[in-house]
């Protein structure tokens, strides 16, 4: 009955009900340009001071530059420009770094005679390490296809040692008899001791040399990462900024609401009247706290679906999973009603309308970056948040929106959201003494 | 006669503020018990006390009957308009049909009737929704704070009739009031000064 009492004020106070309706938008608007702007590609400058042809021979192999920038394409925008301009986007920040191919790389690489270099410049945004990674692993990528080139060019250097023939190194073209040949010219001369020696050698030679191709191949590549395709969601950003947002807006609305709802029956007058035999203070406990679990459950999957339609129309990576939305509701029904329950608390301590909405402000704020501080940066601030519900609710919703195999986590997340809800609905009860006072 | 409402050594303390010394109080079948004193005497205390709506520090309380409680501020949701208060109150209070107890009421205060929030009502319908609530559960006795304060000749008569209507059913009745005009009403009148009942007049502990 209170709670049916408490929706009905709420619904005809037009403005807290604009603010609650207008709330979630806001939030899962942001929350999705976040997102999207966290699974855009950065933008990087290219700039060519070498005019890299888009096809360089390297020891007799065709090597496609631009086939090597299509690929990195695919995670960064690479933007042709200058080298001015480059380094005034970069200090504008309108670029997030600059990959400078400097005078004389193709040279080098022809000749192979000593490694070109490129030349990376980042700006200090968010965005920089992940560039740093990408571009890291682009120079990695032509490394090994170098590596291949190098090792196929060495290896018919091998072949003409073994089989004679004619070949050019730094542009100078030459003629080898071979192994094979010299065995046959040994075979034609008198036989002596030094004759015999020359030949073992050969034999020995020639069975060396014929292992070079694997063994080059083995020291080019001592150990070799192998990464199989993994089945099951990736823990993309956008889901983490999904699962703050929805247990902010939570934390926050049901704090202040429960806190306000509670403290508005002193300031009516309505807890004496209650408190006469008509409710016992569990029960009104108890409705406060169903009434923050209502309305974080609409909020909160409020936000979730305005989320999913704005990561869907915006074409973001790690969007919503849809079916997994009765999970989100058990997640912010847990969290809303221990919230609740601390809202109540407050409301009943505060005992005016005004005192507690400024206390829940004030209480709310630290309960949500206690939440944010990592195990290992701070292990007090950490623990401490162990003890309030944010973090346990950031961690369901997380694990009901976005893992694979969410069921430990839910149950963890879920003992810990109820022993917390009880431990405050507790403190609730006893602070109960002083709103009917 | 019979009694009532018993209270034996009844306080109240507010943190180190003694609000109320230990009192004692009967309130017996067919009268009318007025209370009262200065501005911060202990009355309203001592009748949110004895309507059950504050915990005594010590002492008890003993009612054999339904106690019905107007408080000295209106009591009642503001959002909510008067005929929704008293359905709601009525369904707290356990009344069968509180579409009935509540139309019944609204028609003998002459209660607005139409969906207003019952915060945009006059003072004095306020104060009438405050004295219809207490009388839902149809209460055998009545504590009344300041009943009559913010209302017109008219309406308190009509407040003065359900208490005299109570008295005559065999009920009891205990106001608090500073009007020394309302005295009249009363079959006793108890003095409260600094917390305690004293032997006074009430001439004297105004003068």
């Amino acid at each position: 009955m209170l709670v049916r009492k408490d929706l009905t004020v709420l619904r005809r106070s037009p403005l807290l009900l604009g603010a609650l309706l207008a709330y979630p938008v806001v939030i899962a608007l942001l929350v999705g340009l976040v997102a999207g702007y966290a699974s855009s590609k950065p933008r990087v400058a290219f700039v060519d001071e070498d005019d890299v042809p888009p096809v360089v021979d390297i020891a007799g192999h065709s090597f496609h530059v631009q086939t090597i920038i299509d690929q990195v394409a695919r995670n960064v925008t690479l933007v042709r420009m200058d080298a001015a301009e480059a380094s005034c986007e970069l200090a504008s920040g309108k670029v997030v770094a600059t990959i400078t191919v400097p005078q004389g790389f193709v040279d080098a690489l022809e000749t192979t005679s000593e490694s070109p270099s490129l030349v990376l410049r980042t700006g200090t945004g968010a965005v920089a390490p992940r560039v740093t990674e990408q571009v890291q692993a682009l120079v990695y990528q032509l490394n090994r296809k170098l590596q291949n080139v190098f090792i196929t060019a060495n290896l018919r250097f091998v072949r003409l040692l073994l089989q004679g023939g004619g070949g050019s190194f730094l542009g100078h073209s030459f003629t080898v008899i071979g192994l094979g040949r010299t065995e046959q010219l040994l075979a034609g001369m008198p036989r002596s001791k030094r004759v015999q020696a020359i030949e073992h050698f050969v034999a020995d030679a020639k069975v060396g040399l014929a292992q070079t191709g694997t063994a080059l191949q083995a020291t080019a590549h001592p150990i070799e990462l192998r990464q199989p395709k993994a089945n099951g969601r990736s823990w993309v950003l956008s889901a983490q900024v999904q699962s703050y947002g929805i247990a902010l807006t939570v934390t926050f609305l049901a704090l202040l609401l429960a806190a306000g709802a509670t403290a508005a029956e002193r300031d009516e007058g309505t807890v004496a009247r209650l408190r006469r035999g008509l409710l016992s203070a569990w029960r009104l406990v108890a409705a406060k706290t169903a009434l923050a679990a209502v309305v974080g459950v609409v909020l909160g999957l409020a936000i979730a679906i305005v989320f999913g339609i704005v990561v869907e129309a915006g074409g973001v990576a790690g969007g919503e999973p849809w079916v997994r939305l009765p999970l989100l509701v058990v997640g912010v029904a847990l969290g809303a009603a221990a919230v609740g329950a601390a809202g109540v608390a407050l409301g009943a301590v505060a005992r005016e309308g005004r005192t507690a909405s400024l206390l829940a402000v004030l209480v709310v704020l630290p309960v949500v970056f206690l939440g944010l501080v990592p195990r290992g940066a701070f292990a007090f601030a950490w623990w401490l948040s162990e003890l309030l519900p944010f973090a346990h609710a950031v961690r369901f919703i997380s694990a009901a929106l976005y893992d694979a195999s969410p069921w430990r986590t839910l149950g963890i997340e879920t003992l810990w959201l109820v022993g917390i809800g009880a431990v405050l609905a507790g403190l609730a009860r006893l602070s109960m003494r002083t709103l009917s006072a | 006669m019979t009694v009532l409402l018993r209270a034996v050594r009844v306080a109240r303390r507010f943190g180190s503020v003694a609000a109320l010394a230990p009192t004692d109080v009967d309130l017996a079948s067919g009268e009318i018990v007025a209370l009262v004193g200065p501005n911060g005497a202990g009355k309203s205390t001592l009748l949110a006390v004895l309507a059950g709506a504050l915990e005594p520090s010590e002492g008890t309380i003993d009612a054999q009957v339904r106690v019905g409680w107007v408080p000295q501020r209106p009591a009642h949701y503001a959002r909510l308009s008067a005929r929704e208060n008293l359905e709601l109150f009525a369904r707290f209070e356990g009344v069968r049909d509180p579409a009935a107890a509540a139309g019944g009421l609204l028609e003998r205060f002459s209660l607005p009737t139409e969906p207003r929030p019952s915060g945009e009502l006059s003072v004095g319908n306020r104060q009438r929704l405050n004295v219809a609530l207490s009388l839902l559960a149809e209460p055998r006795v009545l504590l009344l704070d300041e009943p009559t304060a913010a209302l017109d000749p008219g309406q308190r008569r009509r407040v003065w009739d359900v208490v005299g209507a109570l008295r005559d059913e065999g009920g009891a009745v205990c106001f608090a009031t500073q009007n020394l005009e309302e005295l009249e009403h009363a079959d006793r009148v108890l003095v409260l000064l600094d917390g305690h009942v004293v032997d006074a007049t009430p001439e004297e502990v105004f003068r």
